[in-house]
């Protein structure tokens, strides 16, 4: 495995200063990936509003150490005891909509340079929390995110 | 989002996220309200997003250490569609409440970043291990 450490002078993503196209991407019916993986369309969008949190939540206060560093996340498994699920949400002080899931899959790597392709296995934790919550500013707010 | 050349956690060669903010959130950032098509009544949800700006720290501990990172992109649709019953939770050990349905899983994604691209197989041979919708509360709304 190489890093590239002469991308050590670029910000990183959550230092950026904010801007609508750093968070938003595109929420789109159809990406890259829908176009070549063979993917189902989802559903025309819910709401049309185009709505972006402008403050951030606060994480939530447990969590778990992966080779030892405190993180704020459980991970979807293995379950935790008590409770038959881990917390769903990375976000506290939140009352609203949560998804979370690990998934396991494949595909395909490319090498822009030369085109070479390698088979790949991957790995997917991703979620969403969408509701009520109190920010960083103190602040009730009404917001999306995603858990990437 | 994570890439092994071996098996998952053997030979991980990309991590894409988008950091950990100094306060501690982890890995989660705002995005726009209409990415979330959620209908939890009936047991699902989608998630879409194009072009997301992440960085790839290749792989899990250098990413947890906020080690140095590659400016990268993801696009992704993900389905939930809810597989068992609701059941309530409450977990006072870890202050949450909520009800929730565990569901199956359809992801299909790709990432692009310096010198490199990646494209998911079809969204239909994705392999769920734990995937769970539903509504929560935490945090001073756990006691609502």
């Amino acid at each position: 495995m190489t890093l590239n450490y002469n991308h050590m002078g670029h910000a990183h993503f959550l230092a950026r200063p904010m801007s609508r196209r750093t968070f938003l991407g595109t929420a789109a019916l159809a990406g890259g990936a829908a176009a070549t993986a063979g993917m189902w369309l989802p559903q025309l969008v819910a709401a049309d509003t185009d709505e972006l949190a402008t403050v951030f939540p606060r994480p939530i206060v447990g969590g778990v150490s992966p080779f030892g560093i405190f993180i704020h996340h459980f991970p979807p498994f293995p379950p935790i005891p008590p409770g038959p699920i881990n917390e769903p949400s990375q976000i506290t002080d939140f009352n609203g909509l949560v998804g979370v899931t690990r998934v396991l899959g494949t595909g395909t790597g490319t090498d822009t340079a030369t085109g070479l392709q390698t088979r790949l296995n991957y790995q997917v934790d991703n979620g969403f929390m969408s509701g009520l919550y109190v920010g960083e500013d103190g602040g009730t707010h009404h917001g999306t995110f995603a858990f990437i | 989002m994570d890439l092994f050349t071996g098996a998952v956690g053997i030979g991980q060669v990309h991590d894409f996220n988008p950091g950990i903010r100094a306060g501690g959130l982890f890995w989660t950032i705002p995005v726009p309200e209409h990415a979330l098509t959620a209908d939890i009544p009936h047991g699902t949800a989608t998630l879409a997003l194009s072009d997301l700006d992440q960085e790839d720290y290749h792989n899990l501990h250098n990413a947890l250490l906020d080690g140095p990172s590659d400016p990268a992109s993801v696009t992704f649709s993900m389905k939930w569609t809810a597989s068992g019953p609701p059941m309530n939770v409450t977990d006072s050990v870890h202050r949450f409440t909520g009800r929730f349905m565990l569901s199956t899983i359809q992801i299909a994604w790709s990432a692009s970043a310096p010198g490199f691209s990646f494209v998911s197989d079809a969204a239909g041979t994705t392999q769920n291990v734990k995937s769970v919708i539903g509504r929560e509360r935490n945090g001073v709304f756990f006691d609502e």
